[in-house]
């Protein structure tokens, strides 16, 4: 219930900078996902709107007011921890008590709270336990509860699944979900996960070596990624990134001639790029088509097959000795050795600049617009302090 | 965490705050009476009066260094400090080792070579001087019996045993410290590290010289540093087992006989300090120049 | 071949480390001139001596003393120490590391070297000959231990834990004293233990800073014990004096081991 923003942030540990200057907005009510390989700076902006680092320069707002100097406990956040960070010693109602009892809740406002926030998260019954006699999702659970009691203006999440197995995580996953639709807050969540981010976030943002990529929703980010670093983390399997020639240029598109000889035309804006340039060429494996029905084709043999089942991936040697990944249906008949020409559709693949910057298309994909404001179900309640 | 807001001002506020009463009762029972100590040694207070007293300059370390009995007594000390350590370090190496190894019961083993550690350096001594004894002890009939000595020796008292007698003493009463030091340092060794050695084949003595002595190197120096800051100043081991017999008196028994047997505080305060001296210049000397650094990670085994 | 050696090895360890105390409370099985004879075991075993040494001199005092001046520092010590450790541990200020390592040194300091200043102070407090003194004296090596120790342990401590802490609001204080404190139960048990037994095995200060029989502490009277004569020692009672004080001290070791180890290898082999 209040929006978060970075003005120009930076920090440095020492003589190490790991955030370069970050100008982000995240809306009110919004859920926004940090990803980005590990080290790149995440857990330490998330800590920075915490409280619990200092930047050393910009200026971070929540809800409208500079909070550079407020301590943690006074910026209206709460924050899960991956490693959970239950106090051993209490138990689940104190553990979830603890933060009110020092604000000086009322006693009854405390039990009302707590209660209410087991309900939500089905913990009812362990609430007299110590976190040793939980499971990993059960406190999990608590470490979320322990959040939520606060009434945060904004939640802060640091990879608060990255400790359960896999399945519990996409169990927990959709309770995350579910639990946002019902108490509607700014919510912060830095992951590792793809997968958690493209389903749970408003947006995303991207962040690489402590600088933002790009900010978007999750369809803005897989189909229009701003540059070959956001194009090659997104989306599994990686993005297909090839060294491509500009051949021509014209208002409509761009040509680029192809390893192997071919050529494809492709709809978007030559944005500074002229004939000659050296460009990459993205195509998802998802998005290789039959040679048939392609507008252009990558000729090459399968070197490894690797069937999943319901899909299979086929590693494809280029002449030119670049390696190129497709993605077909579970029951193709191909085998290592075979000959394949990977055929490519021209309104999706990417182009980018030398310098890795996305050529801008010029119609966006119907699903890549901005999100539509979110509306919590319930009536949101009032800050808690 | 951080460094200049709120936050981080909040948390040196409190730390100076929980720093102080320590500090405080720091400054009152150790700096001060330094303080004090290195202030008397200039002057020639006596213990009777010991607010009367006129300022001597450096007369007290001129007597001392003078005095051969106090020469002897730095030479007692640094010879029973090289000596016992190096003992102490040698054998505590050789149980260590062997209690490293896997068998049943270990724990107890580990409790039964710790009793010396516990018991009070006095009671040891007292136990070890009647097992000494020149008449009854149990030490004379052991070596009469398997024919090692012709007549029974006068360990603590004659001049040529007591030194050997302390240092015997020491080395049963410290060895469990450096055990037990060593003993968790080769704890923390991985153990594939062996089974690769045992594997390509190398022989133990090898792996020990090899692979397990550089490993546990800075445990073991930070052991054996801190024996010898121990050893320097020992005292209570020659008081009792020895009393103030020249073979075996150590600084400390020096100083101290000075300034409360002889009530002379000007002059054993200067003996006081010159120790105190000795023990600083080796410890500023060992941190320093040592890549032991007890303050840091770097220490660590 | 090889275990069998190994086993006498470890045999003969154990013997050294064991002998002495088995003897001593062999000799305090003795008494008259039975003493005198060297046997595995007393033909006649009498517990003369331990009656003699309590009725001789008031040995059950200078037990009583021991234990008020050891827990009394132990206690003082722990709770000055607490904080400190907190402070030393977990909060970045400049000239932390140099301030851990002067307190250091401070348990380093040869006592002798402290002893004419220590002396003139427990006289001008009034406090010579004094159970009080005594403890004021021992905090010079206590304090500096526990709090080394300490913060040792506070440092392993989950940095999360503190975060999540003060997300809830929680000042240093109450972080310190509702949230570390429990936690550091063992760690607190495994220092008071090992400071215990320093004090309690304590014997200069003890020695030169009271004067009375009815003032001495365990060490102090076991040491004097001997001094009158040096002819006439009473080889029995000292020895059952010992035993007495040692049993303890190695029911201690025995059950807190595991314990002891831990605070031992916190202070030296970890810091
Ligand atoms: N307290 C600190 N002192 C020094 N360097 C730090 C500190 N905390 C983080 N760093 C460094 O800052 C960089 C960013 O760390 P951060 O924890 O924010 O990465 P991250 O994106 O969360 O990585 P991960 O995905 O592995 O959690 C890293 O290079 C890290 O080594
Ligand atoms: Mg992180």
């Amino acid at each position: 219930m209040a929006a978060v923003e970075l003005r120009g942030v930076r920090k440095a540990f020492g003589r190490t900078a790991v955030i370069h200057g970050i100008d982000l907005e995240i809306r009110d009510n919004e859920f926004m996902v940090f990803v980005g390989p590990s080290g790149c700076g995440k857990s330490t902006l998330l800590r920075l709107i915490a409280g619990l680092e200092d930047a050393d320069g910009g200026d971070i707002l929540i809800g409208g007011a500079e909070v550079n100097d407020v301590p943690p406990a006074g910026r209206g956040i709460a924050m899960v921890f991956q490693s959970y960070a239950l106090y051993p010693h209490m138990s689940v109602y104190e553990n979830m008590a603890f933060g009110l009892t020092l604000a000086r809740t009322a006693r009854h406002t405390v039990e009302d709270r707590v209660r209410a926030a087991a309900r939500t998260l089905r913990i009812e019954d362990l609430l007299h336990r110590k976190p040793r006699e939980l499971s990993g999702g059960q406190r999990q659970r608590v470490a979320i509860g322990r959040a939520i009691v606060r009434e945060p203006r904004v939640f802060l999440f640091d990879e608060p699944l990255s400790n359960l197995d896999a399945a519990l995580r996409v169990a927990m996953r959709i309770e995350i979900a579910e639990l946002r639709r019902q108490i509607g807050a700014t919510m912060v969540y830095v992951t590792h996960d793809q997968v958690e981010a493209m389903t749970l976030a408003d947006r995303i943002a991207v962040l690489n070596a402590g600088r933002l990529e790009q900010v978007g929703t999750p369809m803005d980010l897989y189909h229009h990624p701003a540059n070959t670093f956001v194009a090659g983390f997104l989306g599994s399997p990686r993005m297909n990134l090839l060294a491509a020639t500009v051949t021509d240029v014209n208002g409509a598109a761009v040509t680029a001639a192809l390893p192997g000889g071919g050529r494809v035309r492709i709809p978007v804006i030559a944005d500074g790029v002229s004939a000659g340039d050296g460009v990459t060429l993205g195509v998802r494996p998802q998005h290789t088509v039959p040679a048939g029905d392609a507008d252009a084709v990558l000729p090459g043999t399968v070197f490894v097959v690797e069937r999943l089942g319901a899909e299979t991936f086929c590693h494809v040697r280029l002449a030119d000795g670049q390696a190129v990944v497709t993605q077909a249906a579970g029951d193709v008949r191909v085998a290592a050795g075979d000959p394949l020409a990977v055929g490519i559709a021209a309104d999706t693949a990417h182009l980018f600049t030398g310098d890795g910057r996305a050529l801008p298309r010029h119609r966006r994909h119907p699903l890549a617009e901005p999100p539509a404001p979110v509306t919590p179900a319930a009536a949101a309640p009032p800050p808690s302090r | 965490m951080a460094h200049g807001s709120a936050l981080a001002r909040e948390r040196r506020r409190a730390a100076a705050l929980f720093l102080a009463p320590m500090l405080a009762v720091l400054a009152l029972v150790a700096v001060w009476p330094l303080a004090r100590t290195v202030y008397f040694s200039f002057t020639d207070a006596t213990l009777g009066s010991l607010d009367s007293y006129v300022i001597v300059g450096v007369e007290n370390y001129r007597w001392l260094a003078e005095d051969p009995d106090w020469w002897r007594a730095v030479r007692n000390t640094v010879v029973f400090t090289v000596v016992s350590v190096t003992l102490e370090t040698m054998l505590g190496l050789v149980i260590a080792l062997a209690l490293n190894a896997r068998l049943p019961g270990r724990g107890l083993l580990r409790a039964a070579v710790l009793i010396p550690w516990a018991i009070p350096t006095v009671v040891s001594a007292q136990m070890w001087g009647w097992m000494f004894h020149d008449l009854y002890g149990v030490v004379n009939e052991a070596l009469l019996a398997a024919g090692l000595i012709a007549a029974p020796k006068a360990w603590t008292a004659d001049p040529d045993l007591s030194m050997t007698a302390v240092v015997l003493v020491d080395v049963w009463k410290a060895t469990p410290f450096m055990t037990l030091l060593i003993l968790a340092a080769l704890q923390m060794l991985p153990r594939d590290l062996y089974e690769a050695a045992r594997v390509d084949g190398i022989h133990p003595v090898r792996v020990f010289f090899r692979v397990t002595l550089p490993l546990i190197r800075p445990a073991l120096m930070v052991a054996v540093i801190f024996r010898t800051l121990d050893a320097l100043r020992v005292f209570d081991l020659m008081y009792v087992l020895t009393g103030n017999i020249r073979e075996t008196m150590s600084m400390s028994v020096y100083a101290r006989r000075q300034l409360i047997d002889f009530q002379d505080i000007g002059y054993g305060s200067a003996a006081a300090t010159a120790l105190f001296l000795v023990v600083a210049l080796i410890t500023v000397t060992t941190i320093t120049l040592g890549r032991v650094r007890p303050g840091g990670k770097g220490g660590s085994g | 071949m090889k275990r069998l050696l190994f086993a006498l090895l470890l045999a003969a360890i154990v013997f050294y480390t064991v002998f002495p105390f088995y003897w001593a409370i062999v000799s305090s099985l003795k008494s008259g001139s039975a003493l005198f004879i060297v046997e595995a075991w007393p033909a006649d075993p009498t517990l003369a001596n331990y009656a003699a040494v309590f009725r001789g001199q008031p040995f059950g005092r200078s037990i009583l003393n021991s234990l008020l001046v050891a827990s009394g520092v132990v206690g003082v010590s722990l709770a000055l120490a607490v904080t400190a450790s907190y402070a030393l541990g977990r909060v970045a200020f400049r000239g932390r590391s140099l301030l851990l390592l002067s307190i250091l040194s401070v348990s380093m300091f040869p006592q002798v070297a402290v002893l004419s200043g220590l002396f003139e102070l427990v006289r001008a407090l009034g406090l010579y000959n004094s159970l009080w003194g005594l403890g004021l004296t021992y905090m010079i090596f206590t304090l500096p231990f526990t709090v080394w120790v300490l913060t040792t342990f506070m440092r392993e401590l989950p940095r999360e834990l503190e975060e999540a802490a003060i997300v809830d609001g929680a000042t240093p204080w109450v972080i310190v004293t509702r949230i570390f404190l429990p936690l550091l139960g063992p760690a607190l048990a495994a220092t008071g233990l090992l400071a215990f037994i320093t004090a309690w095995n304590e014997f200069l200060f003890a020695l030169t800073f009271t004067l009375t029989d009815d003032r001495r502490t365990v060490p102090v009277a076991i040491a004097l014990m001997s001094g009158a004569s040096a002819f006439e020692l009473p080889w029995g009672q000292v020895m059952a004096a010992s035993v007495v004080v040692t049993v303890p001290l190695i029911a201690l070791v025995l059950v807190f081991q595991r314990r002891i180890v831990s605070g031992l290898t916190a202070g030296a082999v970890k810091g």
